[in-house]
């Protein structure tokens, strides 16, 4: 799929805005050129040769602390979106196949989870587990995972009680062949454009939980505490802000067009823009009657 | 099992569809039995029961009285592990109507034609090519169509795959059904060649469909389908010259294909109020 997807202008953009921000969140604490934590004299200053993005209120260079957070702002995407998987895909695929008694319990507990209050149950889980970025990521990931559950239910419904799937069961192929052989790839496309788009909204969640405060702790950095820290001196340094956002931006929206190159290249449609063009199978020997 | 037992006897079969209050009656004590190498014809209008009854026989739908044998073997009330150990031994096979439908989008022909032979777990990886390659040659497609998807296509090699798909286990009886409706003339005639070479090389085939006339050129007898219930069973020759209940005669009658003349309309409605129950 990563071919396919590569085929597309939109898809080589996401993805190269995507790898930049892989290697960022790789690489990004040991390219840092100062201790981002580390103060100096010199608050609030502008660009220069030493400080490329100037520094904070408390003399931190901004670049430093911005490439230091990338880690901690990616994996926590990252992990939204695969506790999101784990809770709501996988429990979504296995509904339609584990019987009518796993599929009420599930049912519920998924409608349970759409009407639990995403505060009441931040605060819960932050009492209960503490306070940190695991805890915050793992609230978000279970309180979007209905999504999950229901997009992978959904593509999982249709392709069970399909023709092809009834031929595989007639050739004898158990539960675990169909779901690998049939129904994980209809499941996978939509599957994916939510996990993208998830992605995106965990980088929002992480940034704008770190931005209130919820997750991680100051001094620790990360892109939303950077633009936190930005906007309160906002009136000495109108510009500083922009750096950070521009970063929040680029990445939720690298992931929405993946989102989108994911729906484009998968499905009957997306074939045929992305597949080399075929010529139609000749007829085969005829026989005369 | 004798030699002359039935390959497939279907004794009294009933199924239900539906729960409770919308609980509806498929199939009102069917029986039936089809002998090694013959052709059968199941015939019969739209909501019959032809599909269910094909359906119910390899255990797609459960029935809820009455018993189907295969092969000597009782197969009512077998358990979905035991269904599964049976139907890896590719006794029986089954051919859908709609062959774009009953290939899977996503997976290339050659990896559909190779998805049985996998599952029997028998083979290695040429001897799976060779024996699709045989099958591919007995319904007539060339090699090349292995690696394309079913929407690359025509509709009649679509079917011809679905045909070969059934054969490459070597079954002893393949239910067809509707296998040629969904069709162009061209087509089925085609298709209609390769079962009749088919049934040649000694393959039991059950033949369903709503038109007695692409069925009377193929099948030596013809069980004729009426509301659930097998209303009568004969040589085909016997079905379409002396038809004996109502319902056949106005089926034969009906038929736009068959030789033997049609009947006015004043005689169809006439039969058609006679026939009433089964």
């Amino acid at each position: 799929m990563v071919r396919r997807i590569a085929r597309l202008r939109s898809g080589r953009l996401a993805l190269g805005i995507l790898l930049v921000v892989l290697v960022l969140a790789v690489f990004g604490p040991a390219l840092a050129p100062f201790d981002p934590l580390a103060g100096t004299d010199a608050a609030l200053a502008g660009p220069s040769a030493d400080h490329w993005l100037g520094t904070d209120y408390l003399g931190r260079d901004v670049l430093s602390r911005i490439l230091a957070g990338s880690t901690v702002s990616v994996l926590g995407a990252v992990q939204v979106a695969l506790i999101a998987l784990v809770v709501g895909a996988v429990p979504g695929i296995l509904s339609v196949y584990l019987g009518r008694s796993f599929e009420w319990l599930s049912l519920r507990l998924v409608d349970t989870l759409i009407a639990l209050p995403f505060l009441v149950f931040a605060v819960a889980v932050t009492a209960l587990l503490g306070n940190g970025i695991p805890q915050a990521m793992f609230t978000v990931g279970i309180l979007v995972s209905p999504v999950f559950y229901r997009v992978s239910r959904a593509a999982a419904l249709t392709v069970s009680r399909s023709q092809y799937v009834e031929a595989a069961l007639l050739s004898g192929a158990s539960i675990g062949w169909v779901v690998r052989k049939h129904v994980w790839a209809k499941v996978l496309p939509p599957l994916s454009i939510a996990l993208a788009t998830t992605m995106g909204a965990g980088f929002v969640v992480v940034s704008s939980l770190t931005f209130l405060g919820i997750g991680v702790q100051p001094p620790a950095p990360t892109w939303g505490g950077v633009l936190a820290s930005e906007l309160q001196y906002l009136s000495y340094q109108p510009w500083a802000p922009l750096v950070p956002t521009v970063l929040i931006m680029l990445t939720v929206w690298a992931f929405n067009l993946l989102a989108d190159a994911v729906r484009d290249v998968t499905g009957e449609a997306g074939r045929a823009l992305t597949r080399p063009v075929t010529t139609p199978v000749a007829p085969v020997t005829q026989r005369t009657a | 099992m004798s030699p002359d037992a039935p390959l497939l006897q279907v004794a009294d079969l009933d199924v239900h569809y539906g729960s409770r209050r919308s609980r509806t009656q498929a199939l009102h004590g069917a029986s039936l039995d089809v002998f090694r190498g013959e052709t059968v014809g199941i015939i019969g209008e739209t909501g019959s029961g032809k599909s269910t009854l094909a359906r119910a026989a390899v255990g797609l739908i459960s029935v809820s009285g009455g018993s189907v044998t295969i092969g000597g073997e009782v197969v009512t009330g077998f358990s979905d592990r035991k269904w599964r150990d049976f139907r890896r031994r590719g006794v029986v096979q089954l051919v859908f109507q709609d062959p774009l439908r009953s290939l899977d989008p996503d997976n290339t022909i050659g990896a559909s034609l190779a998805e049985p032979l996998i599952l029997q777990g028998r083979a290695s990886r040429s001897e799976i090519a060779d024996v699709i390659r045989t099958h591919l040659a007995r319904v007539r497609l060339d090699e090349d169509v292995l690696d394309r998807l079913p929407g690359e296509l025509s509709g009649g090699q679509r079917q011809r795959v679905a045909v070969a798909r059934a054969l490459v286990t070597g079954p002893e009886l393949v239910i067809l059904d509707e296998p040629v409706s969904a069709l162009d003339s061209a087509n089925r005639v085609q298709v209609l060649e390769i079962l009749a070479d088919l049934r040649a090389s000694g393959v039991a085939l059950v033949f369903i469909s709503h038109d007695l006339g692409s069925v009377a050129g193929i099948t030596d007898r013809v069980a004729v389908l009426y509301q659930g219930s097998v209303v009568e069973v004969d040589v085909t020759d016997a079905i379409v010259n002396r038809p004996q209940h109502d319902y056949t005669r106005l089926l034969v009658g009906s038929a736009p294909t068959l030789a033997t003349g049609s009947l006015d309309r004043a005689r169809r409605d006439e039969l058609r109020s006679l026939v009433g129950a089964p």
